[in-house]
């Protein structure tokens, strides 16, 4: 019970919402690919340049939010690279993602080694970190406040982008279209939509949460770089985006569940067990609950499709436009 | 003619979209294209001994290639090659340590638990791919970093070498496997590696299995209409990948460093998958794939003694010719395209 205590306490709660966040950006960033109907194993180079570009912004600038701003910029042209090989050239999306996150390791190792001489790791050289928010008032409000107040700012932006993410999806004429392209292209092109410029919109949205995923990790707790520091994040982005099918809550609820279990393997380190065994715990958790939720999914979507092609029809559409597609199907 | 020649003009091109990029890249690292090509050319080709050392580096990447190979052919993707050869080679040292046999069987049992490694290590992933449709891209990828920790954890803290740094004891000679000159650690792997590509390929060419296979990976559909069991066939299929790819952790622990360390073969699962990729799937052209980036990487050791560029810029010449080499790829074969592209979605 001790233990349990030591274990599960408010440090340890305010440690799992740090940790979800950068996961949290990146899964919302991919949510856009995955209802888009693209599988974007690419998350992992994007979150891996925006972190990099994040931290020389940092240095040349002198400032931690134009610093967020460059990585923002790469992290958006790995994903315009991504979305141009995919949708315009047709070539298989697994295999431009993986190019992509090669191309972004290799990338990052060759630009720190010509511009600081270094291998590893970039740490000092004037790198300016984001400040963290301390709420007025939070101070007052004891264990809650404790909660709530302290983080760097990207943590907030993170979770504030579930319930915008939701409508967005449910609300906005781009989310639904989004959902359209995704589930059905077939009935989005009845419908007179653009599958290529709605793919690409959704695909520069994702780099724009790459992005800020990658400059949270190298300009938000920790400021520095290193060599491959999204170590596999982005993949467990992509794991749990399989499974949620890119729904914004259950993409919150997979990456608390990752940041607990990263936030548990960080703790269970300062309890003496040897932190090779430790950091598998993540990747094991994602493993674990890609196997466990995978027979899931395939039925959602088809309801959904359903669903929301009704909803396509009374907003806009002529009534009969895309049912007859759909019943073909 | 010319509907056989337009693929190997149109990879002739992207190679050369890559490397004229590639030449971008490395003007912009601040190093001169030229200077950096010739170092690459001298330290893969250089000498006898350079030759050898490109090949001892080829050897890893084409048995990697070779199991990446098998996956494609039956339309899955195994990019958990890396993790399969950590297994692997892990397996290949505590049977060359601690099993005492005689000289020759001593090494076949070596590489045979390798083998068995490398299958256990996908069996998982491979098990709720064929059963549940669980994407074996993530699942494969994940593994990798498993195994590489879980490895590095029995080295350091159960297998540690009294007095040594992160690396087990070494292995018995009698499990060595035996190098092919003596001026090299060149060793029997690449030959078994040259053997294998060509008995992959005959094997998909003309056994009926193999072709169930090949259709299997062209149209899901059309082989299951066809009769074939195509759960079975996927678990089967990345069964044999992963034990390709622990072969090539085997290889690399009885025939190379003939013990276990921290950072066993890095990249090495990934150059192999990135070469079958060049090679379309093909188990002899990953041959040709292999070569070049072996000399890639033996190349890259001199261009980082000689001048100031990282040899991480090899694996942004690699990244840029997959890149360019993807979008060729489906320009020859628009019309099957979304077919194909289906199948990889979750």
């Amino acid at each position: 019970m001790e233990v349990l205590e030591r274990l599960i306490n408010v440090a340890m709660l305010v440690a799992t919402i740090r940790t979800t966040a950068p996961i949290l950006l990146v899964a919302l960033g991919g949510s856009f690919t995955t209802k888009a109907g693209i599988f974007n194993i690419g998350l992992e180079g994007q979150m891996l340049v925006g972190a990099f570009f994040a931290v020389i912004g940092s240095i040349f600038t002198g400032s931690a939010w134009l610093g967020v701003l460059c990585g923002v910029t790469a992290a958006v042209t790995f994903a315009l690279i991504f979305v141009v090989l995919v949708v315009s050239f047709r070539a298989n999306e697994v295999v431009v993602g993986l190019a992509l996150n090669i191309l972004a390791g290799g990338m990052t190792i060759s630009l720190m080694k010509a511009i600081f001489g270094t291998r590893g790791s970039i740490v000092g050289h004037g790198i300016v970190g984001l400040k963290p928010v301390h709420i007025p008032g939070a101070s007052d409000l004891g264990v809650f406040g404790q909660l709530v107040s302290g983080y760097t700012p990207l943590v907030y932006v993170a979770f504030a982008m579930v319930p915008i993410l939701i409508v967005f999806y449910q609300r906005t004429r781009l989310g639904l279209h989004i959902r359209v392209v995704g589930e059905k292209p077939e009935a989005a092109e009845a419908q007179g939509l653009s599958i290529t410029r709605i793919r690409y919109i959704a695909s520069l949205l994702c780099g724009v949460l790459a992005g800020l995923a990658g400059a949270h990790l190298s300009l938000g707790y920790i400021t520095m770089f290193t060599e491959n520091m999204s170590s596999g994040r982005g993949f467990m982005a992509v794991a749990i985006l399989i499974f949620s099918n890119g729904d914004p809550l259950k993409v919150l609820a997979g990456c608390l569940l990752f940041g607990f279990s990263d936030a548990l393997a960080l703790r269970l380190q300062t309890f003496g067990f040897p932190s090779y065994l430790v950091l598998t715990v993540p990747y094991l958790v994602a493993l674990a609950a890609l196997f466990a939720l995978a027979y899931r999914s395939r039925p959602r979507i088809v309801r959904e499709t359903v669903d929301s092609m009704k909803r396509l029809m009374r907003i806009e559409g002529p009534p009969d436009a895309g049912a007859g597609r759909r019943n073909e199907s | 003619m010319s509907e056989t020649l337009r693929p190997v003009i149109g990879q002739a091109i992207a190679i050369f979209i890559a490397l004229a990029l590639g030449t971008v890249v490395i003007m912009v690292v601040g190093e001169s294209p030229i200077l950096v090509f010739a170092t690459l050319l001298e330290g893969a080709f250089g000498s006898t001994e350079r030759i050898a050392g490109t090949l001892l580096q080829t050897t890893p990447i084409l048995v990697c290639g070779i199991a990446a190979c098998i996956s494609f052919r039956g339309g899955l993707f195994n990019i958990g090659v890396e993790g399969q050869l950590f297994m692997g080679g892990f397996a290949a040292v505590i049977v060359g340590i601690y099993l005492p046999l005689p000289a020759g069987l001593h090494m076949l049992v070596g590489i045979l638990v390798a083998m068995l490694a490398g299958m256990a290590w996908i069996a998982i992933p491979a098990f709720f791919r064929a059963r549940y449709n669980a994407n074996e891209v993530v699942s494969t990828i994940l593994s990798n970093y498993v195994a590489v920790l879980l490895t590095s954890y029995f080295t350091i803290f159960l297998f540690k070498r009294p007095g040594g740094w992160s690396e087990t004891a070494p292995i018995l000679p009698s499990a060595y496997l035996p190098e092919l000159f003596s001026f090299s650690r060149l060793n029997w792997g690449l030959i078994i590696g040259l053997a294998l590509a060509v008995a992959v390929q005959l094997y998909f060419r003309h056994t009926s299995r193999g072709y169930s296979v090949s259709i299997m990976g062209q149209n899901l559909k059309f082989a299951e209409y066809g009769g074939v069991d195509i759960k079975r066939h996927i678990f089967l299929v990345l069964l044999a990948s992963g034990a390709v790819g622990g072969l090539a952790g085997g290889i690399e622990a009885l025939g190379v460093h003939h013990r276990f360390m921290e950072g066993f073969a890095p990249g090495f699962g990934f150059d192999g998958v990135i070469a079958a990729l060049l090679a379309n799937g093909n188990p002899i052209g990953t041959i040709g794939a292999a070569l070049f980036f072996g000399a890639l990487r033996s190349g890259s050791l001199l261009l980082e003694v000689d001048t100031n560029a990282s040899r991480e810029i090899i694996t942004v010449i690699q990244a840029l010719i997959i890149l360019s080499v993807s979008a060729q790829i489906l320009m020859r074969r628009r019309g099957d395209s979304t077919a194909a592209e289906r199948r990889w979605k979750f």
